[in-house]
C-alpha cells in the first residue's frame, strides 16, 4: 500500500435485509445501502463525500466507524485490516477515528455538563489518569474547538448553549482523544447559514494545526468549496465521480455532479442561472435500475445507459467519473 | 428548529430550583406533600407524640374495653383497653416501613429488568418481557396471600414478598423509556467514542430513566401499603408489629362491629387513606414537573391585542400591509421578551418577499402574529396588519378564522410532524376543505383533492397513501397542496426547504415559483438561507434580534447592502464562483430576546461598531429613491 494513505477502503458493501416480498417467498429483498465503494484517505487530507439522502453516505460513515459490519470489502487503517474486529480490539482504534454528528441538539446527553461530556472519552479509554491531566486535556480540546475560555462552559448543560456552541462541544469531545481521522456527518446542515461558516472554518483549522484527516459528509456541494482537497460524489451506494475540489466543482464530468452543482443557490440575483433540476428522488435501493443506476433521472441518458453499467473512466491523474458518455 | 423527542424531561442538577418552582404550581402536588410529610413526621417522632405506650393498657381501668373517644383517649380504646390514638401513631411506622422498603425492592427489580430488556434487545428482551407479561396476568394479591401464609409471617418476609410482586408496571415503563433513549444520537455518539454497555447504561440511560423510577417509586409505595394492610387484615401480618392493617384485623375479629366501637375501625382506615392519597397526589405533582407537556395550554385563547393608533397609510393598493408590528412574550413575574419590534412591510399580488434571519430572530413569531396564531404567552403590543384593507389584529377569533387559510395560509416547516400519520394524505386535504369552506359541495371534494395534488406535482394514485409512504419532498408538496386548498391569496412558507436535500429544495422552490405565476399567489418565504432567497424573491426583509435590519429590493440587498449584518451574512455564504475563498463567519451569537443589548441589537457582533451603537438603538432610516430601509447609525451620514 501507499505509505501516505492513512485509510484505504476497498470494494466496501453493506446490504440490509428488507423482509420478504410475499409470505413464504424464499428470496429476501435487500437494500443495497453501500454497494462497492473504494476510497483512499491521506494523512491530514480533507475529503468531501457528497450525495442526496439515500445515497448511502451515512451507512458508509457507520461502516468506517465500525458501528455497522460490512457485508463485503475491506477497510485498512494504517496498513492494518480493521474490517472485522471485536469490541476489545476496536476500542484502541476508536481513539484514532472519531465522529462528529449531524444534529448537535440530539447528540449531547442533556443531563451531563459540558465538562463531563468532553472528559467522558478520556474515562472510557482509561486516560483520565489524574484530575490534573484530565482537566488540562479537556481545557485544551475545548479551546481548540473554539470554546474560549473553557471555564465559562465547563459547568453548563447543553440546553444552555446555542447550536453552534453545541457542535463545538461535540468536536471538543472528539478532539480530546487526539484522533487522526475525523468523520463529520453533515455537521452543519442543522445550523444556521451564519454559523455554518465558523464550524467549517474550525474543521479547516484543525486539519492544519492538528494534522487531522477529515471525511466531510454532506448533501450540499456548495459548503465543501474552499476546504476540501478532494470531492467524491455518491449516488445509490456508489461513488460516481471523484477528483480534486477544482476537478469536481469547475470541470464536473458526470451528469449527476453537473446537476448537483447547478442547483446550489447563488447568493446573487444578477447571477440567476439555468438550473438542471432532476425530477423525482433517489430511487429505492431495493430495486435498483438496470444498467447505469442514474439513467432514469439522467437528463442526457442514451439507449445504452439502460443496458450497461459504467465503470470508472480516468480523466486525469486525479479525476475519475463513471459515465458511459465519457467512454469514447 | 430542533424537534424534541424525549417523553420525559431529565432531571438536570442545575435546574433544581426550577424543579421546585414547577412543582409548586401543582396544588394537588403540594397538598399531597403536606399529607405525606405530616404522616412521615408522625411516624418518626412516634415516641414523643403518642400519649401512651402502644402495648400497655396503662391508664385504663381493667375491663374498660372499647371506650368511646374522650379527652383522655382521642380515638377511644380498643378491645384490650389500649389507646387507639397511640396505636395509630405507632402503626404508621410499620405501614410506612413496609411501604417504602417493598417499593424500593419493586423499583429496583423493575428498573433493572426494564433497562436490561430495553438496552440489550433481541432474545434477552423477549425472555424478560414475556416473563413480565406472565407476572402481570397472575393476580398478585392471592399469590402474595398464599406465599405469606406458607412462610413465617415476619415483617421482613412481608416486605420481601410484596416487593417481588410489584415490579411489572415499572419494568414495562422503564423498558419503553430505555428504548426511546437508546435510539437517541448521543448514545450512538457514546458508542463511537468507544464506551461499553455498562458505561452507556450508567451514564446515558440511567439519568434519563431516573424520572420514571422516581414517580414509580412513589406510586408503588401506596400499592405496598395497601397490600400490607390487606395481608394484616386477613390475619397474615406480623403479630409483633402493629400496623394499621393489624389494627383493623384485631378490631374486626374481636367484636368492634357488634359493640358499635366504630372508632377502632375508622382510625386505621383514615391512616391508610391518608397515606395512599398523599402518595398519589405527590406522584401527580412529580409527573407535572418531569413531563412538562402536561401543562402546556395550546388551546387557551391568546392574549388580546393592545390597540394602538394607526399611522397614516400609504395610499398604494396592496394585498397585505404590516405596520409597526410589535409582539412580546409575557412570562409571569419576568420582564416581557420583545420577540418582534416595529416591523413593517407590504406585499402586492403575485409578489414574493423573503424574510431572512437566524434562528430566534423573531421571524416565525412575526408570521404567527399575522394570523393571530401566537402561543398563549405571545401578545401583539403595537401595530396593525391590513389584509385587503381590513385591520385583522383587533378582529375576534371567529372573524380572523375567515381570513386564516381562505385569505392567508401557512406551509409549516417539518412536514412529517405537521401531517397526521394515521390518515391518508387525500383525506387530510379533504378535511382542510371541509373545515374552512363548509359550503363547498361535498360531491366535488374528491375531484378538488386530485386537482390540488396535481397542482403540486403529485400523481392521483398517491392520494390514498399515508404520509410515511411519501418521501420528504412529496410530504412538503402535500403540505403546499393543503395550504392551497381554499384558494388563498397569500401563502406563508415557513422554512419549507430546511432539512431537505439541495435537489429536493430546488424542486420545491421551482414549484412555489410556478404556483406564484400560475395562481397569482403572493408568497412570504421565511428562511435563514440568503442563497435560497436570491433565486426568486422580489424583495427581502432581513431581521435581527426581533427588529428590521434592512428591507429592500433583492438586487439592493445582494449588491449594495448597507447594514453590516446583511454584509456579514453575505460573506458567510459559500460562493461557488470563488471556491477557494475562505468563508468569513460572524463572531458571537444572536441576542436572547429576554436579554437584549441596550443599544443596537447587533452591536456586540458588529465589525463597524462605535460608541453610540452601544447606548442608542438606531431608528429605521428610509433612504431616498427606491425602497430601502436600514436600521443603522452609519446610514445617517449617507442620507
Amino acid at each position: 500500500m501507499s505509505q501516505q494513505n492513512i485509510l484505504e477502503v476497498r470494494g466496501l458493501k453493506k446490504y440490509f435485509e428488507a423482509g420478504r416480498p410475499r409470505l413464504f417467498s424464499r428470496s429476501t429483498r435487500r437494500v443495497h445501502a453501500v454497494d462497492g465503494v473504494s476510497l483512499d484517505l491521506r494523512k491530514s487530507e480533507v475529503i468531501a463525500l457528497v450525495g442526496e439522502s439515500g445515497c448511502g453516505k451515512s451507512t458508509l460513515s457507520l461502516l468506517l466507524m465500525g458501528l455497522e459490519d460490512p457485508t463485503e470489502g475491506r477497510i485498512i487503517f494504517e496498513g492494518r485490516d480493521i474490517t472485522h474486529l471485536n469490541d476489545a480490539q476496536r476500542k484502541g482504534l476508536r481513539r484514532k477515528i472519531q465522529m462528529v454528528f449531524q444534529d448537535p441538539y440530539e447528540s449531547l446527553n442533556p443531563t451531563q455538563t459540558i465538562e463531563e461530556i468532553v472528559a467522558e472519552p478520556l474515562q472510557v479509554h482509561g486516560l483520565a489518569t489524574s484530575r490534573q491531566v484530565t482537566d488540562e486535556k479537556v481545557k485544551k480540546a475545548m479551546e481548540d474547538a473554539g470554546l474560549k475560555p473553557a471555564e465559562v462552559y465547563l459547568k453548563r448543560h447543553p440546553h444552555e448553549l446555542s447550536g453552534g456552541q453545541r457542535q463545538r462541544v461535540v468536536i471538543a469531545a472528539a478532539l480530546v482523544l487526539e484522533p487522526e481521522i475525523l468523520l463529520a456527518d453533515e455537521p452543519v446542515s442543522m445550523l444556521d447559514v451564519s454559523i455554518r461558516a465558523e464550524i467549517i472554518n474550525l474543521l479547516a483549522e484543525l486539519r492544519i494545526t492538528r494534522k487531522i484527516a477529515v471525511i466531510f459528509i454532506t448533501h450540499d456541494l456548495g459548503s465543501v468549496g474552499f476546504f476540501a482537497d478532494r470531492v467524491a460524489v455518491m449516488y445509490l451506494g456508489r461513488i460516481v465521480e471523484i477528483g480534486t475540489m477544482l476537478d469536481v466543482l469547475e470541470r464536473p464530468q458526470h451528469p449527476y455532479t453537473k446537476a448537483l452543482i447547478s442547483v446550489i443557490p447563488v447568493p446573487n440575483p444578477r447571477l440567476r442561472h439555468e438550473r438542471t433540476i432532476l425530477q423525482g428522488e433517489t430511487p429505492n435501493p431495493i430495486d435498483l435500475p438496470t444498467g447505469c443506476r442514474f439513467h432514469p433521472r439522467c437528463p442526457v441518458a442514451i439507449a445504452i445507459c439502460k443496458a450497461s453499467d459504467p465503470s470508472f473512466v480516468t480523466l486525469s491523474k486525479t479525476h475519475q467519473a463513471a459515465c458511459l458518455l465519457l467512454v469514447k | 428548529m430542533s424537534i424534541q423527542t424525549v417523553e420525559i424531561k431529565p432531571i438536570i442538577p442545575s435546574a433544581s430550583k426550577n424543579f421546585w418552582q414547577t412543582y409548586r404550581q401543582s396544588r394537588l402536588g403540594i397538598a399531597g406533600l403536606i399529607l405525606l410529610l405530616a404522616i412521615l413526621l408522625t411516624a418518626i417522632f412516634a415516641p414523643l407524640l403518642a400519649p401512651y405506650d402502644p402495648k400497655s393498657s396503662e391508664g385504663v381501668g381493667a375491663g374498660q374495653v372499647y371506650n368511646a373517644p374522650s379527652a383522655a383517649h382521642w380515638f377511644g380504646t380498643d378491645d384490650a383497653g389500649r389507646d387507639v390514638f397511640s396505636n395509630f401513631i405507632y402503626g404508621a411506622r410499620v405501614s410506612l416501613i413496609v411501604g417504602f422498603f417493598a417499593s424500593f425492592i419493586s423499583v429496583f427489580i423493575g428498573g433493572t429488568i426494564g433497562i436490561v430488556a430495553g438496552y440489550y434487545g433481541g432474545r434477552t428482551e423477549n425472555i424478560l418481557m414475556r416473563f413480565t407479561d406472565t407476572m402481570l396476568v397472575i393476580p398478585d394479591l392471592p399469590l402474595i396471600v398464599v406465599i405469606v401464609a406458607l412462610t413465617r409471617p415476619s415483617l421482613l418476609n412481608i416486605i420481601f414478598v410484596i416487593g417481588i410482586f410489584g415490579w411489572t408496571t415499572t419494568a414495562r415503563m422503564v423498558r419503553s423509556q430505555t428504548l426511546a433513549v437508546k435510539s437517541r444520537k448521543f448514545v450512538l455518539r457514546a458508542r463511537a467514542i468507544g464506551a461499553g454497555r455498562a458505561h452507556i447504561i450508567r451514564h446515558h440511560i440511567l439519568p434519563l430513566v431516573m424520572p420514571i423510577l422516581v414517580v414509580q417509586a412513589v406510586l408503588v409505595v401506596s400499592v405496598a401499603v395497601l397490600n400490607e394492610s390487606t395481608l394484616s387484615f386477613l390475619g397474615l401480618g406480623d403479630p409483633t408489629a402493629l400496623s394499621w392493617g393489624q389494627m383493623l384485623n384485631y378490631a374486626f375479629a374481636r367484636g368492634a362491629m357488634s359493640t358499635g366501637a366504630w372508632w377502632a375501625l375508622v382510625a386505621p382506615g383514615i391512616g391508610i387513606i391518608w397515606v395512599v392519597l398523599g402518595l398519589i397526589l405527590v406522584g401527580q405533582g412529580l409527573e407535572q414537573v418531569l413531563n412538562p407537556r402536561l401543562n402546556t395550554h395550546h388551546l387557551m385563547p391568546s392574549r388580546p391585542t393592545i390597540k394602538s393608533e394607526a399611522a397614516a397609510r400609504s395610499g398604494e393598493q396592496v394585498l397585505l400591509e404590516v405596520r409597526n408590528l410589535s409582539i412580546n412574550y409575557i412570562n409571569e413575574g419576568q420582564a416581557p421578551a420583545c420577540a418582534v419590534e416595529d416591523v413593517s412591510f407590504t406585499l402586492k399580488e403575485g409578489e414574493l418577499i423573503g424574510l431572512v434571519g437566524e434562528s430566534g430572530c423573531g421571524k416565525t413569531t412575526l408570521m404567527l402574529g399575522l394570523l393571530k396564531l401566537l402561543p398563549n404567552a405571545g401578545q401583539i403590543v403595537n401595530g396593525q396588519v391590513y389584509f385587503k384593507n381590513k385591520e385583522i389584529t383587533t378582529l375576534s377569533d371567529d372573524e380572523v378564522n375567515k381570513v386564516r387559510w381562505r385569505g392567508i395560509s401557512i406551509v409549516f416547516q417539518g412536514a412529517m410532524n405537521a401531517l397526521n400519520p394515521v390518515r391518508t394524505v387525500g383525506d387530510q386535504i379533504a378535511e382542510t376543505i371541509i373545515k374552512h369552506l363548509p359550503d363547498f359541495d361535498s360531491a366535488k371534494i374528491p375531484a378538488r383533492v386530485t386537482e390540488l395534488l396535481d397542482l403540486v406535482g403529485i400523481a392521483a394514485e398517491h392520494k390514498e397513501q399515508y404520509p410515511h409512504q411519501y418521501s420528504g419532498g412529496m410530504r412538503q408538496r402535500a403540505m403546499i397542496a393543503m395550504a392551497l386548498a381554499c384558494n388563498p391569496e397569500v401563502v406563508i412558507a415557513d422554512e419549507p426547504t430546511t432539512a431537505l436535500d439541495v435537489m429536493i429544495q430546488a424542486q420545491i422552490l421551482e414549484l412555489l415559483d410556478q404556483l406564484r405565476k400560475k395562481l397569482g399567489l403572493a408568497i412570504i418565504f421565511v428562511t435563514h438561507d440568503l442563497g435560497v432567497v436570491a433565486e426568486m424573491c422580489d424583495r427581502v426583509l432581513v431581521m435581527y434580534g426581533g427588529v428590521t435590519a434592512e428591507y429592500a429590493a433583492v438586487d439592493t440587498i445582494y449588491n449594495t447592502p448597507l447594514h453590516p449584518y446583511t454584509q456579514e451574512l453575505l460573506k458567510a455564504f459559500p460562493d461557488l464562483t470563488k471556491p477557494k475563498k475562505k468563508l468569513s463567519s460572524i463572531p458571537g451569537y444572536p441576542p436572547r430576546l429576554d436579554d437584549l443589548p441596550a443599544g443596537c441589537r447587533f452591536a456586540p457582533r458588529c465589525p463597524a461598531v462605535f460608541d453610540r451603537c452601544r447606548t442608542e438603538q438606531p431608528a429605521l432610516h428610509e433612504l431616498a429613491g427606491e425602497l430601502h430601509v436600514v436600521s443603522c447609525h452609519l446610514v445617517e451620514a449617507i442620507k
